[in-house]
């Protein structure tokens, strides 16, 4: 194996003084001085309604208003991957807070006072609320212009239903399967809707100066995809790619929640309507919670045959999400999730129906783990449940079936190599299965759960990554690429790439913050795929470096380029031991030759990558045909937990978590991830606990009590476990974890909570009044109120799978 | 009216409404901006000032309540080069996105001025009030501990709760 | 988000010219301690003032004491004061306890303890142990000076009997004459900051004096009378702790909110008053979990 001077390395992030500074500038930080605008939003109270009439003349009275903008002033619409929505809602809104209009004042106080003064008339209409409801005969449409709605070729929608889109996937015989299967285990699952919650909240600042030139500062990860949208959406008023330029500094977390554009196109529109003004659009947290995204809720219905000595034959998963009001990136969640819900496992005769449906809900969106979170928690329980069923041990069941490189994935592909069965052997080792441990608490039972986890990267089949490197006199260089520093340690693992290649000490390399007019092109920061995209292209554009370095060096020189190598930043040759140039020679300068003149001059580079294999043209009753996915991250996880049986709380004695990442570039910085995601992850188990009431309208809208886990309430150990078995196509084999340490967190606590109290929940959250409720023989379903955390209103086991489209 | 208080150090005059919050003040006529907006509700922490040597929350206070106070930011720990703390932060590379940074480094920065060696426990509580959604705490805890055993003379934590 | 109501805010320097602006102002005034709570119900624009009565440069209001017998808690007074102070953690450690589970140390360092029992909702931490010491509020208006008993201070949520030309000047207690132990069990939805999802406070003494007081599952914290009745003058035994586990949950009156259902509520008041009594038992006799520790 290569020895590496600083892949592989726990080197320390290149922004961590910005950060412990204060040094570090968000988008609010940014200065725009006194011209800078502020904008206050006006919204629905309603889930569903007509909009019948919009009267701003009194907002406009207020002094300090500037502008009060509403739909009739932007009949546009946009949307990622499906063009549902419109920039302010039009005649209809489909969620309580969806923007209806919007004051922009010289202050944000009187912005927020004015905006109470836009008076709309509604026509209330029946909201969906619930799946069923959306999913019946005849059910009211959220969207009944579904049919011209404009969207991805890998989007089938059900026009004149509330069916946005239907992921069918099919390989062998699934009736076969479950003929041969010796026993049968069918049961639902549901997992709620939650938040995102980065600390920071979005916003955006935008300016639309007199030469037309739209400049939006913005909190998102994703520059140019914003770019994209907000020019696809613009292009009626005469902007084009080059007049709009998005730049983002440091973004205080995403977690999939600024990916894409959701309140970012109120603040281009607004740009323009206040046109050579700054103006700036920041959320609440409470539009935080309900106007960005949130993750969907989903109901599943598992269906898994297997043979005695442990062996699948036939998996049947049914998914119903619940995905808001506006699908235009939810929906491809709903696609990920269908192509992959067989989980890590071959599973020979496989049915996967995976249904995005319109209800009148806040939009749904990108999370961390992108659909593959809440499918897991199903399937991971079944798994343990089906295991236990044929007596066998559920980590033995799950290495019997754990997928390896070359078998087929459900849609006709193959796996790419991978480390899955190091990671369950060397999980099974740390959490010690097999050992059963006891309290030393007599009210208190202890146990350990296990699950496998993966997951592919969710994109478009061309989704692409760029790079730059410049040069400056003393051979520092700036890196300049347009991947976020979202937290995960991009920055840092970019620069150690060029390093690498280039000799080139960390402490001078400069990695910029994207700014689309200066850096080159990334598609999104999403998907755990920016260390192996991204830094495939930093690496090619580090190379390209390289060999221009080498040419100068031969033309002044006349020395046999192959025979060059970098050495501390110096260029050497194989032979002559004699011979070094440092790079800080003649990266800007030239090189002089023996006549006086400078051959070179300042070094740049580039790089690109695509991924050219990928297809996601398929058969829309099966998916096989086409090979979407680039490829998987797989890992496995346990915990060991103590739960107190009266008072139904439960702290983990410890987690423990192995990804296969290929390489990691960064050692520290991966296990950085395994363990924020896993306490992200835990989070959604044990605290988050989203509650709507029956008009749709978000009740905890805040941390007060929407509780994200503070310091108090992490696991008593976490051990995190770094597997290396190299992606081919990856820069120095690395693949992305990012999201992965999030996605086993449910299945490991519901598994060890029944392996501690025989309690099986199939309901997340697990939250310690639900268990101890259960314990105490009350269902929590039978008490909880009239609070929705589920889109739908009756129990899971009651809930109907049955499809009446088609 | 116009206020004046003590800001990392220095006295500064400022005109404020009764009802402008300190944060918003703090951050947009006083140019400090390392206090961050994150909830506006005193539930995340990312505001967190110190007045008068004690961590509060600035969304919470009227900026009128500052006047003739002591405040500082981590604009103003800085000065003479990076705390041991600082330090402690940037090896364990304890941050990741870092916005919750600039009031996790107040809080501990109180914490280990009134218990300059303080347990894993004592630190988790004084961090309890500032919410970070990146790192799953530890490493900021592990950076913090190992801080203050640097921190000079040791003694133990002043007391169990 | 900004508070958009005006308001003339005013920071008296004595006691007698905030009762005078309070005369002036009236119900239109509201008087700001910490401000923890009061500047989030101004920000979500739930209280519309036309004064804001700034206390905190009334020094005489700052007084944390003990004399004759009795603490002295000025209304000045924050929490994290409360937990400092030696001479409570020493006299009153229930009291030390209890603080140290309002939310967390930015808000602790400026909440108050008399802003806790004036927000008086159902849920403040200060109410279940201030009712187990028999506190007296003092306050004050322009005409007269009255000590109120804390179990005629709450009126139903977020009320209170305070008129609205009084101030709260501070709280007082007497020190319990008989050796005595207590404790203060808060159900949370999680280990950091929360509001209480129900709590009980306790106080057992050598002559077998017991006193109970629950928040968070009634409209207001109250005593437990029935259970105090049952208990009163026995050693504690595992028959009495059923019983009285059985009769605690027929003396609160839990609803069914965001935070948690009645039947968690009810179910937990039971579990949180077993395991109080007996930490409060074991307290009494030297041993038992240190004041501060979690015992759910």
């Amino acid at each position: 194996m290569t020895d590496f001077k600083t892949v592989g390395k726990p080197v320390s992030r290149i922004d961590g003084l910005d950060k412990v500074s204060g040094a570090a500038q968000y988008v609010d930080d940014l200065d725009f001085g006194p011209g800078l605008l502020h904008a206050a939003i006006v919204e629905s109270p309603f889930a569903h309604a007509l909009i019948k009439k919009i009267d701003i003349s009194q907002a406009l009275k207020v002094p300090g208003v500037v502008k009060v903008v509403t739909g009739e002033d932007f009949p546009y619409t946009f949307g990622l991957y499906m063009k549902d929505r419109f920039i302010f809602a039009r005649d209809r809104v489909r969620f309580v807070g969806e923007q209806v209009a919007a004051v922009v004042a010289r202050d944000a106080r009187t912005a927020q006072k004015a905006a109470r003064l836009v008076k709309v008339d509604y026509e209330e209409l029946p909201p969906v609320l619930d799946l069923a409801e959306a999913l019946k005969e005849k059910a009211t449409l959220v969207h009944p212009d579904l049919k011209n709605y404009g969207r991805c070729p890998w989007f089938f929608p059900r026009p004149d239903t509330n069916i946005a889109h239907w992921r069918k996937t099919r390989k062998g015989d699934i009736e076969a399967g479950f003929k041969d299967a010796e026993v049968i285990l069918e049961d639902t699952y549901t997992v709620p809707r939650y938040a995102h919650c980065a600390i920071e909240p979005h916003v955006i600042v935008g300016l639309y100066d007199m030469a037309g030139r739209l400049t939006l500062w913005s909190s998102s990860q994703s520059p140019y995809t914003q770019r994209h949208v907000f020019a696809e959406a613009l292009a009626p008023l005469g902007l084009t790619h080059k007049d709009i330029r998005v730049v983002t500094p440091y973004v205080g977390g995403g977690f999939g929640g600024k990916a894409g554009v959701s309140m970012e196109i109120i603040g281009a529109a607004l740009a323009i309507a206040v046109r050579g003004r700054p103006v700036k659009v920041r959320c609440t947290r409470a539009q935080e919670f309900y106007n960005t995204y949130q993750r969907q809720g989903v109901i599943a219905r598992i269906k898994l045959g297997v043979k005695k000595d442990g062996t699948i034959t036939a998996l049947e998963h049914t998914m119903h999400w619940d995905a808001g009001g506006y699908v235009e990136y939810g929906a491809n969640v709903v696609n990920a999730a269908g192509l992959s819900a067989t989980g890590p496992y071959r599973v020979p005769n496989l049915k996967i129906d995976s249904v995005c449906v319109y209800t009148n809900l806040p939009p749904g969106g990108p999370y961390r783990g992108f659909g593959y979170s809440e499918f897991h928690f199903g399937l991971e329980s079944h798994i343990t449940r089906i295991a236990k069923m044929i007596g066998m041990d559920p980590v033995e069941f799950r290495r019997k079936n754990a997928i390896r490189e070359g078998d087929t994935l459900a849609y006709g592909a193959k796996m790419n190599p991978n480390g899955l069965h190091e990671a369950i052997d060397r999980v099974a080792q740390e959490i010690e299965w097999g050992r059963k441990e006891t309290s030393s608490d007599p009210e208190k039972a202890i146990g350990k759960g296990f699950a496998l986890f993966w997951k592919a990267p969710a994109m478009p089949p061309n989704a692409s990554s760029a790079a730059f490197i410049k040069f400056n006199e003393d051979a520092s260089l700036h890196l300049m690429v347009s991947g976020m520093e979202i937290g995960q340690g991009y920055l840092t693992v970019m620069a150690q790439i060029a390093s690498e290649i280039l000799t080139v000490p960390m402490e001078k390399i400069r990695v910029e913050t994207p700014d689309t007019d200066r850096n080159a092109y990334e598609w999104q920061t999403v998907g755990s795929h920016i260390t192996w995209s991204c830094g495939n292209a930093v690496k090619a554009a580090a190379m390209d470096v390289r060999d221009k370095l080498f040419e100068v060096v031969h033309r002044a020189h006349g020395v046999d380029k192959k025979m060059l190598y970098l050495e501390e930043e110096t260029v050497k040759c194989r032979g002559r031991s004699d011979f070094a140039i440092p790079l800080k020679d003649f990266v800007i300068n030239g090189i002089q030759t023996p006549h006086g003149n400078f051959l070179g001059g300042p070094i740049l580079g580039s790089g690109m990558f695509m991924p050219e294999f990928t297809s996601a043209l398929s058969d829309p009753e099966t998916s096989q045909g086409g090979h979407p996915n680039v490829h998987y991250t797989v890992g496995a996880a346990a915990a060991t937990v103590e739960i107190d049986r009266r008072t139904g709380k439960m702290k983990i004695l410890k987690a423990v978590l192995a990804v296969d990442a290929g390489k990691a570039i960064n050692p520290d910085l991966v296990k950085g991830q395994i363990t924020g995601g896993l306490l992200q992850g835990i989070a959604t188990v044990l605290y988050e606990d989203i509650r709507y009431d029956l008009k749709g309208r978000l009740l905890n809208p805040n941390f007060t009590d929407y509780k994200i886990p503070t310091a108090k309430d992490v696991p008593v150990e976490i051990v995190p476990i770094v597997v290396e078995v190299p992606q081919p196509d990856g820069p120095f084999g690395a693949r992305g974890v990012g999201e992965h340490t999030m996605i086993p967190a449910a299945p490991i606590i519901a598994n060890a909570l029944e392996d501690a109290l025989g309690l099986r929940l199939k309901t997340l959250p697990l939250t310690a009044e639900k268990i101890a409720l259960e314990l105490n023989q009350i269902s929590y379903d039978d008490v909880k109120g009239h609070y929705m955390g589920l889109c739908f209103l009756g129990k899971p086991n009651e809930y109907d799978f049955k499809m009446r489209a088609k | 009216m116009k206020i004046s208080m003590q800001l990392n150090g220095e006295l500064r005059d400022v005109e404020v409404d009764p009802r402008d919050i300190l944060l918003d003040v703090l951050r947009e006529k006083l140019g400090i901006k390392s206090p961050k907006i994150g909830c506006e509700k005193g539930d995340c922490g990312a505001c967190t000032i110190l007045m008068n040597g004690k961590t509060v929350r600035s969304c919470l206070i009227l900026a009128v309540e500052a006047d003739g106070q002591e405040i500082v930011t981590v604009e103003g720990i800085g000065r003479q080069g990076m705390t041991p703390l600082q330090k402690a932060f940037v090896q364990h590379n304890s941050f990741q996105c870092g916005f919750c940074a600039p009031g996790m480094t107040l809080s501990a920065t109180e914490l280990l001025s009134r218990i300059p060696h303080p347990t894993h426990e004592q630190i988790r509580e004084a961090l309890a009030g500032n919410l970070c959604r990146c790192t799953g705490y530890t490493p900021i805890v592990d950076a913090v501990y190992e801080a203050s055993r640097k921190n000079g003379k040791r003694t133990t934590g002043k007391r169990k709760i | 988000m900004a508070i958009t109501h005006e308001f003339e805010y005013l920071r008296p320097a004595t006691l007698g010219k905030a009762l005078k602006a309070l005369a002036k102002y009236g119900r239109k005034a509201k008087v700001l301690a910490g401000g923890t709570d009061l500047v989030g119900l101004l920000n979500d624009e739930i209280l519309q003032p036309d004064a804001v009565i700034d206390i905190k440069a009334i020094e005489e209001l700052r007084a944390l004491e003990f004399k004759n017998g009795k603490l002295q808690i000025g209304a000045l007074t924050t929490f994290s004061e409360l937990l400092e102070s030696d001479e409570v953690r020493r006299k009153f450690p229930v009291i030390a306890e209890m603080a140290g589970w309002v939310a967390s140390l930015g808000i602790r360092n400026r909440a108050t303890m008399a802003g806790n029992i004036c927000s008086a909702v159902p849920c403040c931490d200060s109410g279940p142990i201030l009712l187990l010491y028999d506190a007296l509020i003092h306050a004050k208006s322009r005409d007269e000076k009255r000590k109120i008993p804390i179990a005629q201070w709450f009126a139903g949520p977020r009320k209170t009997v305070l008129k609205n030309k009084e101030i709260v000047t501070g709280l007082s207690m007497p020190e319990w004459d008989i050796p005595h132990a207590a404790c203060f069990v808060k159900l949370r939805r999680y280990e950091g900051e929360d509001l209480a999802q129900a709590s009980v406070a306790v106080l057992v003494d050598k002559a077998n004096n017991y006193r109970i007081a629950y928040g968070s599952v009634g409209p207001k914290p109250f005593r437990g009378a029935a259970v105090e009745a049952l208990l009163t003058g026995k050693p504690l035994n595992e028959a009495l702790l059923k019983k009285a586990v059985e009769l605690a949950r027929l003396e609160i009156q839990p609803i069914t909110d965001i935070r948690s259902t009645k039947e968690y509520r009810s179910h937990m008041t039971g579990v949180m008053l077993e395991r109080g009594l007996r930490a409060a038992v074991s307290r009494l006799a030297g041993k038992g979990p240190a004041y501060g520790a979690s015992l759910i």
